[in-house]
């Protein structure tokens, strides 16, 4: 009997120590590694971007960023810590589709860690939305971000008028050529979209496929629809369909998936790209010609395929609406709502080092494109800082981000309905206003 | 003392059934409770739906029926050509023929890939205009035949089919490779000598000998076929126009993109059903019958 007891004693011992591991933290500050994702972390020094040092205790930060980041980001973050001996940053590391999910989990775990990277738009919104982020609305204020970062970028970190993100990059897009095939064909950056399609009507003639679009995933032709709703819609309606305040089944809306039924019925899309991978089009793109509707990473792709950046023109897309608005998104760091006062200035300062002007400039040839008002140009990426500056002059959000999920997946299949003549454009559009309704419906 | 040698065995049992309870019952049982939700996840507002999360699947949701149509499609070509398939393969390499563990090292080395490595291969095979399929077909003089399969939603799903079943049926065939080689010679010397031809000594020796087999095929086979993801989200994402969605897939939007956890949960709930429903009486039915 007692021998009975001591081995029930030993299971309870036993299924409590289980529960206990199981068990969440939600101001954990330990490094966490999810699926897809790895981590590190270590220890560090003083020193701050001028602004207050946090308080004499040592503070640990657990920092969630991507893989393809980290070229620059590792020595950045150990800089930093060497700046400021009081925190140490555990990062860990995930890949574009993991950090998604990941964060998800942990935002409905309650572990979520200080500060992760995110894109903005409905991505960012949803840990703004529900209180997980924080509304650095203030911070920027007392640290006159309204200095360093370019407006642009500011503008498209708020939620419902408020900061809730660290602009990190901005990423703008426009259209990019090859230089020879236009010097070649004697063309100049087209004004009007009747000449950029007689551009690529010269093209078709001679064999090249004008629009070498990888359809699978839906977004690389994204880029194309919502730049010719620009054009048909202008942008107080384009912004007002992307606030779902306007019916999609606007005749503008009609005309745009009308025009790229259009495009694909002359066989300005390479042959079969509904399903092509992007990357597969790029290649094309690259190598052959046609136009590619890229962003300010784009310069960098050029170069780590072998391919000098130097040899291609880029223009913004003629949607002939005054001084054309770019299609752009915001990258940038979230800080939790949840951690601790002392934590989370920590991961503020952190977050603004990153995106510090010094730091920007020093790692200017890997950083990507900047959030901030002026940086360095560089040589390796001729593009970025003419479309940084271009973009000041007008810009929306990006389709994919602007719209909530379900209505861009909408979009991507009604779309490829519109090419494949499974739709009309005037069903496309009432297929989309259908699903912005119902997600107005479940989403009051 | 008796008390003692009813809770010993329990005792050895309870380290891996409370880890099972704990991470396999509980989510599971979780995800169920969570179905009858609306809820994206992490609002505190948690509202009961009832049933109604199950009831818009079926009849709003025009992904859902689609994907349900696909994982029966696919469930259907697994049971049939790929388990078929297997069989075929394992019972000519049983044989004492020459080089028969080069060719089945071949045939079960494409199982051995990621899905996402045989997507991109097929995915260059299908290419419309520089993919292998449009090339031999152009030099059969089968031109016409040559299209963009992946970019048709009439023929996307069967042309990722013929890629999975290159992938997958090297499994069914070592499965019953292995069940073949537990089969004494005795029956098959018996009937040679009752006169009996190939087929009635495959159909009433080697068939029967083999339903504990078939139950381990059919199971995984199907269960692999429910949970379908990888390869199709390689070669179509699910496209064009959604045509080449799954449950999984959409079960993966529903969660995690568009933050409906009590949608995506009522999905993984249908697939744990239909899995029950022919798993289950099949697995009852063979058991009954099986050979001690």
């Amino acid at each position: 009997m007692r021998k009975a007891r001591k081995w029930s004693s030993l299971v309870l011992v036993f299924a409590l120590v289980f529960l206990a591991a199981c068990g969440g933290n939600s101001n954990s500050s330990g490094g966490k590694s999810d699926s897809g994702g790895s981590s590190s972390g270590s220890g560090s020094q003083s020193g701050n971007q001028g602004q207050s040092a946090p308080s004499g205790d040592k503070v640990t930060i657990s920092f969630w960023g991507l893989d393809d980041q980290m070229v620059y980001l590792d020595p950045i973050i150990k800089e930093f810590q060497q700046e400021n001996p009081n925190i140490t940053v555990e990062v860990s590391t995930f890949n574009t589709d993991p950090i998604k999910e990941s964060l998800k989990v942990a935002a409905s775990s309650r572990t979520l860690p200080d500060i992760w990277f995110n894109w903005g738009g409905s991505f960012a919104s949803f840990y703004s939305k529900n209180g997980l982020a924080m509304d650095l609305t203030q911070v920027a204020a007392d640290h006159s971000w309204e200095s360093v970062y370019n407006p642009a970028a500011l503008e498209l970190a708020k939620y419902e008028g408020k900061i809730y993100m660290v602009p990190f990059h901005l990423a703008s897009l426009g259209v990019f050529v090859k230089k020879d095939l236009y010097d070649g064909y004697g063309f100049q950056a087209p004004a009007t979209l009747a000449e950029l399609e007689s551009h690529m009507a010269r093209m078709a003639e001679d064999g090249i496929t004008p629009l070498p679009v990888g359809g699978k995933g839906g977004w690389m032709l994204m880029r194309w629809t919502e730049q010719l709703i620009e054009h048909f819609a202008g942008p107080e309606l384009h912004d007002q369909l992307n606030a779902l305040e306007a019916s999609w089944t606007d005749p503008a809306v009609v005309s745009a998936l009308a025009k790229l039924k259009e495009w694909n019925d002359k066989g300005w899309f390479t042959k079969g790209f509904i399903t092509m991978a992007p990357e597969e089009a790029e290649m094309y793109m690259y190598s052959e010609g046609g136009y590619a509707l890229e962003g300010t990473w784009f310069d960098q792709t050029l170069s780590s395929n072998g391919y000098d950046p130097n040899n291609y023109l880029f223009f913004k897309f003629p949607n002939e609406q005054g001084a054309a608005r770019m299609s752009s998104f915001l990258e940038g760091f979230q800080i939790s709502a949840e951690t601790t006062p002392e934590k989370q200035e920590a991961a503020v300062k952190l977050a603004e080092y990153i995106t510090s002007p010094d730091v920007v400039n020093k790692y200017i040839n890997d950083y990507g494109a900047p959030a901030l008002s002026d940086f360095a140009s560089t040589e390796a990426a001729p593009h970025v800082k003419l479309m940084a500056e271009e973009v000041s002059a007008g810009n929306f959000l990006i389709t994919d981000q602007a719209l909530p999920q379900e209505v861009v997946d909408k979009l991507f299949e009604v779309t490829d309905a519109v090419i494949l003549n499974a739709l009309t454009p005037e069903q496309a559009a009432a297929e989309m206003q259908k699903a912005a309704d119902q997600y107005k419906a479940n989403n009051p | 003392m008796r008390l003692r040698a009813n809770i010993t065995p329990w005792l050895f049992l309870f380290p891996a059934l409370f880890i099972y309870l704990a991470v396999i019952v509980f989510p599971s049982l979780y995800s169920l409770f969570l179905s009858f939700f609306d809820w994206n996840g992490v609002s505190a507002d948690r509202k009961f739906v009832g049933l109604q999360n199950y009831i818009n699947l079926i009849t709003q949701d025009s992904v859902f029926q689609t994907a349900l149509k696909n994982n029966l499609i696919w469930l259907a070509g697994n049971m049939t050509i790929m388990i078929g398939l297997g069989l075929v393969f394992a019972l000519i390499l049983n044989r004492q023929l020459k080089g028969r563990v080069f060719f089945r090292s071949v045939f079960y080395y494409p199982y051995v890939l990621s899905g996402i490595v045989v997507a991109i291969v097929w995915s260059w095979m299908y290419h419309p205009s520089k993919g292998f399929v449009t090339f031999f077909l152009e030099k059969i003089g089968l031109e016409e035949w040559a299209a963009p399969w992946l970019s048709d939603p009439k023929t996307a799903l069967y042309a990722i089919f013929i890629a999975a079943v290159w992938q997958g049926a090297g499994l069914p065939m070592v499965l019953f490779l292995a069940g073949l080689q537990t089969i004494p010679r005795d029956p098959y010397e018996a009937a040679i000598i009752d006169g009996a031809n190939p087929f009635q000594t495959f159909r009433y020796i080697t068939l029967p000998l083999l339903r504990d087999t078939f139950v381990i095929v059919f199971a995984t086979t199907m269960v692999g076929a429910m949970k379908v993801y990888d390869i199709i989200y390689g070669m179509t994402a699910g496209g064009p126009a959604n045509s080449t969605q799954v449950l999984s897939s959409w079960m993966y939007y529903q969660t995690f993109k568009y933050n409906y956890i009590g949608i995506g949960s009522a999905i993984s709930w249908y697939l744990i059903f239909i899995c029950m429903v022919v798993i289950v009486p099949y697995v009852i039915f063979i058991s009954r019958r099986s050979y001690p």
